[in-house]
């Protein structure tokens, strides 16, 4: 009796083991041609465009992709801890920061594509670590029913005037997208500028929300009449019908806040030559199409590519001239700063 | 008994879990200290600041959940309710709604121009819509299911007779105060505990509202400043906290080993008097941590032009979801049987011991759970085989689950007395047979409760998957969150729903099927105890 309670047991477990065993290996049966890329642009907008190219040229892509910056961790610490063994052939970043940390750190390898023809030398990276495509603006977003056109503030330093008092909302500045802008506008401005600004925004009761589509909804549903966020989310907005329209904020003065997606090769990684054709396709005009049409409402950067409905052209608007690795230099400290003044 | 085999076995489990749960952290915080920096070890006032925020959340949601969920838990193990199958699965489901979406819930009904504002004609609660009360109030209405089915499952473990007796001589409040509760402490504060845990790691619901916490300077030095180190060292302190809280937790509990057998007649009738308000108690329970919430996300999801259109694509994480959180939660519970059982078994300094490791392992944040299992797995040879594949979420899982489930099968194991192994042992039975024949049948229920915990807790989990999934694949939870960062509350509201329906199928199908099951093999023991004993 008791070698039959054991023999049983034994049995569960080895259905157990073989269970584990049978989804191990799931992800084991690959056909030979693919390729692995992590994607911190937004599914939504990335999944078609890996899709295509599946479609085009047979080759699986396994992705993974990232959450929004304050939902997860993020897929530059899983880079960083698997660098000595990476899995990942191509990072494909939707800003500047997460790829300069990562060539900083030795993440990434140099690839200089035939597609980065045609796009400003500014958004090329002079050591070949990184190429830009398809970019988004950061933008002030307001909402229609509370707020007129003429009315809606045209810098980002308006948002500090006592009246939009209670009225203004930004994510919070240490993550994501929001954190390139705040530390781009430190490197343009200076330290003592943009601290006098954030303790005047914070006396004026910014709402610092846990990401860009939190203050897309909160404008939207008229909690706060405007706020800082992405071209891409306020898209999304006006596509469901809501009351927001956007301002490009910094047009005449600092320029207006541009961040381009990111593509780079990720170094020893397993697959380096598919890696390099995925870059390619990802640098292409036809991408940069897709992308723009698309509810991502990604700005073309190659000449010639229409660009998408109502988002100015790139050539249209002076946009801040920057250098990314001095603003992506500032991160730390900023971050710092930010958390002291804005209590967070 | 067999001291050699329980050696064995419970070596074994000890071993995996200081591989799964340990050594991730071990690794990290050596890595950590390779280049500490001892100032970085000073927190400044407002880390302070955030520190006593994130104990005021940890204790406010474990003591709100507990007065939520232990009455309920009595309710429903002395009460005659109606439909209490069905009610005690209401009861449960809030458990398993994303903590982050019932905060977003909140903040539809209670924001400056949510229902509540526009029923009310002006912004009534905004106020108190970002606050801390409201995060603790959030996060109760999520965990205190724990507390109810760990009180249920405590107080069903106590012999009737001990009540019976009670009942003779004293009115059913004085004994539920006097005898039953206090029996059924230990169970009800290490479910407190483990909220407690929960709160203080969750850092999504205090950011939606706007409540400034300790766990977000951990998860900042993650996720803007890409420093795994520095987020090591940051976490000392939250655990630290945990620590403290566990060691107060355990000297309130003390040793309350129960020493009685389980009886085999009937529970007394305690509190039949209270049938009626229990089930209004219950029903209000269920209408505001489960009604409203899915009122308000289907009233959202019903502005999705196209349902499919959404949940398109999401098939395969899915079954990859369902698949590997049973086998997750399976090996969970494989290994913390054995662990909870030597820690039920352990007395003095080594058992409570146990306790505070199991809480502050549970404590460690997923990150850096996540990263150390990189660490550890993702290198060249045999060991390297494992990384990137399916098994590194078992593995995961294993880490941040064995510590919960081993603490939950602890305090049910301590209900069932010592004396039956030894008779067993004199009886001449060996020690895995004394297990399989007399422990594991009566603790069943809390095996069940630990694999539906660990279920849960493993079909939700985030932090580790979105570090270890093989590319490629993904679970329903990371194919959710990677996909909400551009989509309208409509389609955030699909996919809620859509999360808790998957991990609702089966989790009814068992809390309706297996207590008509439990309760017929619970008989069966009783039976064949009475039958012992008589002989």
């Amino acid at each position: 009796m008791a070698l039959s309670v054991q023999g049983r047991l034994g049995r569960h477990f080895a259905i157990l083991l073989a269970l584990s065993w049978v989804v191990g290996c799931q992800s084991s049966e690959r056909p030979e041609r693919m390729v692995t890329i992590y994607v911190s642009t937004d599914r939504v907008f990335s999944e078609p465009v890996l899709r295509e190219y599946e479609k085009r040229t047979g080759v699986r892509v396994n992705a993974v992709y990232d959450t929004e910056e304050t939902k997860s961790t993020g897929l530059a610490n899983r880079l960083l801890a698997e660098q000595a063994r990476p899995l990942a052939d191509v990072f494909w970043s939707n800003e500047p920061v997460r790829t300069l940390v990562l060539k900083a750190r030795g993440v990434l390898a140099p690839y200089r594509s035939p597609s980065a023809e045609g796009i400003p030398p500014a958004l090329v990276d002079p050591e070949g670590y990184w190429t830009g495509f398809s970019a988004r603006i950061r933008v002030i977003a307001y909402n229609t029913t509370l707020v007129k056109p003429e009315d809606a503030p045209h810098s980002v330093f308006d948002l500090a005037d006592p009246k939009w008092q209670g009225q203004v909302a930004m994510a919070d500045p240490r993550f994501g997208s929001t954190s390139f802008h705040v530390a781009a506008l430190y490197a343009m401005a200076g330290d003592e500028k943009m601290d006098d600004f954030f303790r005047r925004l914070k006396a004026n009761g910014v709402r610092i929300v846990d990401g860009n589509s939190v203050v897309r909804d909160l404008v939207a549903r008229g909690e706060v009449k405007v706020g800082l966020t992405d071209t891409d989310d306020v898209n999304v907005a006006i596509e469901d019908g809501q009351p927001v329209a956007m301002v490009l904020p910094d047009a005449t003065g600092l320029g207006v806040p541009v961040m381009p997606n990111m593509a780079s090769l990720v170094a020893n990684g397993p697959r380096p030559e598919e890696g390099r054709s995925l870059i390619d396709y990802l640098l292409s005009s036809d991408v940069e199409r897709q992308l723009a049409h698309s509810d991502a409402v990604q700005i073309p950067l190659h000449a010639g590519v229409p660009g998408p409905k109502n988002i100015p052209a790139i050539d249209s608007f002076e946009p801040m001239t920057l250098d990314f690795t001095r603003a992506a230099g500032r991160v730390e400290d900023v971050t710092g700063r930010l958390a002291g003044i804005l209590g967070l | 008994m067999n001291p050699s085999s329980r050696a064995v076995v419970v070596t074994l489990a000890v071993v995996v879990f200081a591989l799964c749960s340990l050594a991730p952290v071990a690794y990290l915080l050596a890595v950590a200290l390779a280049d500490l920096d001892p100032a970085g070890l000073w927190l400044d006032a407002r880390q302070r600041q955030l520190l006593w925020n994130t104990g005021l959340l940890g204790v406010g949601t474990a003591t709100l959940a507990t007065v939520i969920g232990a009455p309920l838990g009595v309710a429903l193990a002395h009460v005659t309710l109606p439909l209490r199958s069905f009610l005690r699965l209401a009861l449960a489901m809030p458990l398993l709604l994303p903590p982050y979406v019932v905060a977003l819930v909140w903040t539809y009904l209670c924001g400056g121009r949510g229902v509540i504002a526009s029923l009310a004609g002006r912004d009534v609660l905004s106020g108190w819509t970002y606050s801390l009360p409201a995060a603790i109030l959030v996060l109760s209405l999520v965990y205190y299911p724990l507390s109810m089915l760990v009180t249920e499952v405590a107080l069903r473990r106590i012999d009737g007779r001990l009540e019976e007796a009670a009942v003779v001589s004293a009115p059913p409040l004085l004994v539920l105060r006097r005898i039953t509760l206090p029996l059924a402490a230990p169970g009800v504060l290490a479910a407190a505990l483990v909220i407690f845990v929960l709160s203080v790691s969750e850092f999504g619901v205090p950011g939606l509202l706007r409540v400034r916490v300790y766990t977000t300077e951990v998860f900042t030095a993650f996720a803007a400043l890409y420093d795994s180190s520095r987020a090591m060292l940051l976490a000392v302190p939250l655990l630290l906290v945990c620590l403290i809280v566990a060691f107060v937790a355990v000297a309130l509990a003390g040793e309350r080993l129960v020493s009685t057998r389980r009886g085999h007649g009937t529970r007394p009738v305690l509190l039949e008097g209270w049938r009626v308000p229990a089930a209004v108690a219950a029903i209000l329970a269920v209408g505001l941590s489960l009604g409203v919430p899915l009122t308000v996300l289907v009233r959202e999801a019903l502005s999705v032009g196209s349902l499919s259109a959404v949940v398109e694509g999401s098939g395969r994480a899915i079954s990859n979801s369902l698949v590997l959180a049973a086998i997750g939660a399976t090996a969970v519970v494989a290994v913390a049987l054995w662990l909870g059982y030597a820690r039920a078994r352990s007395s003095g300094c080594l058992g409570r011991l146990a306790d505070v490791l199991f809480v502050v392992a549970f404590a460690v944040p997923s990150t850096i759970v996540g990263v150390g299992l990189i660490g550890i797995w993702n290198r060249p040879g045999l060991v390297g085989t494992v990384y990137g594949t399916d098994v590194m979420l078992i593995l995961g899982y294993l880490a941040r689950f064995v510590p919960v489930a081993a603490l939950a099968i602890a305090a049910v194991t301590r209900y069932v007395p010592v004396s039956q192994e030894e008779a067993a042992a004199v009886g001449g039975a060996g020690w895995l047979r004394t297990m399989t024949r007399i422990v594991v049948p009566q603790i069943r229920l809390g095996l069940l409760t630990a694999w539906i915990i660990a279920f849960v807790l493993a079909f939700g989990e985030l932090g580790v998957s979105i570090l270890v999934a093989p590319p490629g694949e993904a679970t329903l939870p990371i194919r959710i969150y990677t996909i909400i960062a551009n989509t309208p509350p409509s389609h955030v509201a699909v996919l809620a729903l859509l999360q808790t329906a998957v991990v609702l199928s089966p989790l009814a199908v068992l809390a309706l099927a297996l207590p008509l099951r439990a309760s017929a093999g619970a008989r069966r023991v009783s039976t064949a105890a009475g039958a012992r004993e008589a002989r």
